[in-house]
């Protein structure tokens, strides 16, 4: 890993009961808006025929990828992947609120705050890592479904967690050149949903999640035609003036002498 | 068609020492508060710009901005404080010289006639190398590229103006028309440097302009410059001068006739 931290949740979907502690928790903690939420549960419904019904519960939130989408679109760099902890965060103060990354985050985690006019997210806390605590959701969760911690530490829960763990199912969002590798990893996800192999999301990502990554007409003129178009008027612009300086310093100057 | 080749020797000689307004004060500060403006508000600009999937500014411009004003968000404040500076005295002067200055310059000195098309029918073919022996058509005080220039000017700085607000007051808007104002204030800024690269080269380079660039320092230019490149411009002055002339020498008449009816100078100066 490139980054000094690399943190991750570890999410035991058989111990996720859908109490909603966490959004409680997450909402008290970071003092946003009561119209918007950065974690929720998503609930997959009953599963299966009788009597071999089951019913999951998928706490969400950011996925603090390896390889973002939302970043890449960023114009300011106002969100970005932490060199450190590896986390993606929003500079709210630098952020205008366009929302160029809410339509290219794969998992929808983003929101605009209309009132403020800026994109809010989950942050994993980092004002509470800063002073050695868990995320408010991990440390409220009742069963412990959630887990937080870095994986670079061989020591750590999350990774001791993943060691032991029967089945590990990552969302991970994998067409053309978008890579995801989201650091949200599911535990027992397999065993209680019917996801088959540890690599596919099969019934998850039917759900749900995650979706293609989009990108606004805004954008995509800017990238496609804008650009391109500026390009080949500041080069056409550049070469004329640079053909006659070129001139001007082989034949002289004429005009000055009478 | 112009025949400023023609002219003599010590005509030419007379006509360079002497020396014609070309610009007022406001229009010389107003130009060169503007080159300040864009020299700070053009490279932290493009030092914002950072969105990998663009790929316009290289990184080590934008981590140099970034670390030499602490952060992105310093960087923006930055850039948009400047901003608010220029937007204000730039519609400051333009409010306080509208009728004056203003109206004048937009219906005199902006609007294309025959003779700009003309020339720019011919001058893009002669720069590519044909049409080597037409004589140019003769032009106003702005000629017919620079007046071309002003509309993209004029057209980027209201893009400008208006984009750049709408990025600041980000609650006070809805995220499409956000969306929209960054691609519209690149679009302003770059068709305005784009055309730049020729305006900073024929005014601070080009040899036959050199007296433009001057001219911007001390508003005049010689006579000489101005018949030969705006020649319809310097016969209109001359038309003034003389114009001028003929009031004071009839108010001088005047005045004489009436003290001493019979004791007239021959010719007054």
């Amino acid at each position: 890993m490139p980054q000094k931290n690399h943190y991750a949740f570890v999410i035991d979907v058989s111990r996720c009961i859908d109490c909603r502690a966490c959004l409680v928790a997450c909402s008290v903690e970071n003092k946003f808006p009561m119209n918007h939420t950065r974690i929720w549960v998503h609930d997959q419904g009953v599963q299966g025929e009788w009597p071999a019904l089951s019913r999951i519960f998928i706490p969400y939130n950011c996925m603090h990828c390896d390889t973002p989408p939302c970043t890449e679109v960023c114009v300011s760099g106002a969100t970005y992947k932490d060199k450190v902890s590896g986390l993606v965060l929003v500079d709210q103060q630098a952020c205008i609120g366009c929302g160029f990354c809410v339509e290219a985050c794969p998992y929808g985690v983003r929101y605009i705050d209309e009132k403020r006019g800026v994109v809010d997210k989950c942050n994993a806390c980092v004002q509470r890592l800063e002073v050695g605590l868990p995320p408010a959701c991990v440390a409220t969760c009742l069963g412990k479904a959630r887990m937080f911690g870095d994986l670079n530490d061989p020591n750590s829960e999350v990774s001791i967690a993943l060691k032991n763990a029967k089945s590990v199912v990552r969302l991970d969002y994998e067409v053309g050149r978008t890579d995801t590798d989201p650091n949200i990893y599911y535990l027992n996800l397999a065993e209680m949903g019917g996801v088959k192999s540890s690599d596919s999301f099969g019934q998850v990502k039917q759900a749900a999640l995650p979706r293609e990554p989009h990108y606004t007409i805004s954008e995509e003129g800017w990238k496609k035609v804008l650009v391109p178009l500026i390009a080949a008027g500041m080069g056409g612009a550049f070469l004329v003036q640079a053909t006659f300086f070129t001139k001007q310093l082989i034949e002289g100057e004429k005009e000055f002498d009478e | 068609m112009s025949d400023y080749k023609n002219i003599p020797l010590p005509e030419r000689r007379r006509l360079r020492q002497k020396m014609i307004k070309k610009h007022n004060l406001a229009n010389i500060l107003t130009h060169w508060f503007n080159v300040a403006s864009w020299l700070l508000l053009l490279p932290t600009g493009i030092a914002i710009i950072s969105s990998p999937r663009l790929g316009i500014t290289p990184l080590w411009w934008q981590e140099t901005f970034r670390n030499l004003f602490g952060s992105a968000a310093n960087l923006i404040t930055f850039h948009y404080t400047i901003g608010f500076i220029w937007i204000f005295i730039l519609l400051f002067n333009v409010l306080v010289g509208f009728r004056r200055y203003f109206v004048p310059f937009a219906v005199h000195r902006m609007l294309l006639d025959k003779d700009d098309i003309q020339w720019l029918m011919t001058k893009p073919l002669q720069m590519l190398g044909f049409m080597k022996g037409k004589e140019l058509p003769p032009q106003d005080v702005y000629n017919a590229g620079q007046k071309v220039y002003s509309y993209f000017v004029v057209l980027g700085t209201l893009g400008i103006m208006i984009s750049g607000p709408v990025m600041v007051f980000k609650n006070l808007f809805p995220p499409v028309v956000k969306q929209i104002a960054q691609p519209v204030h690149f679009l302003s800024v770059f068709m305005i440097v784009a055309w730049l690269f020729i305006h900073v080269y024929m005014g601070a380079v080009f040899p036959e302009e050199k007296e433009a660039f001057f001219s911007m320092f001390s508003g005049k230019v010689s006579a000489w410059y101005a018949r030969a490149h705006h020649e319809k411009w310097y016969w209109e002055k001359i038309k003034e001068e003389m114009e001028w002339e003929d009031e004071v020498e009839s108010q001088v008449r005047e005045s004489i006739e009436g003290k001493r009816a019979s004791d007239l100078p021959q010719s007054t100066e």
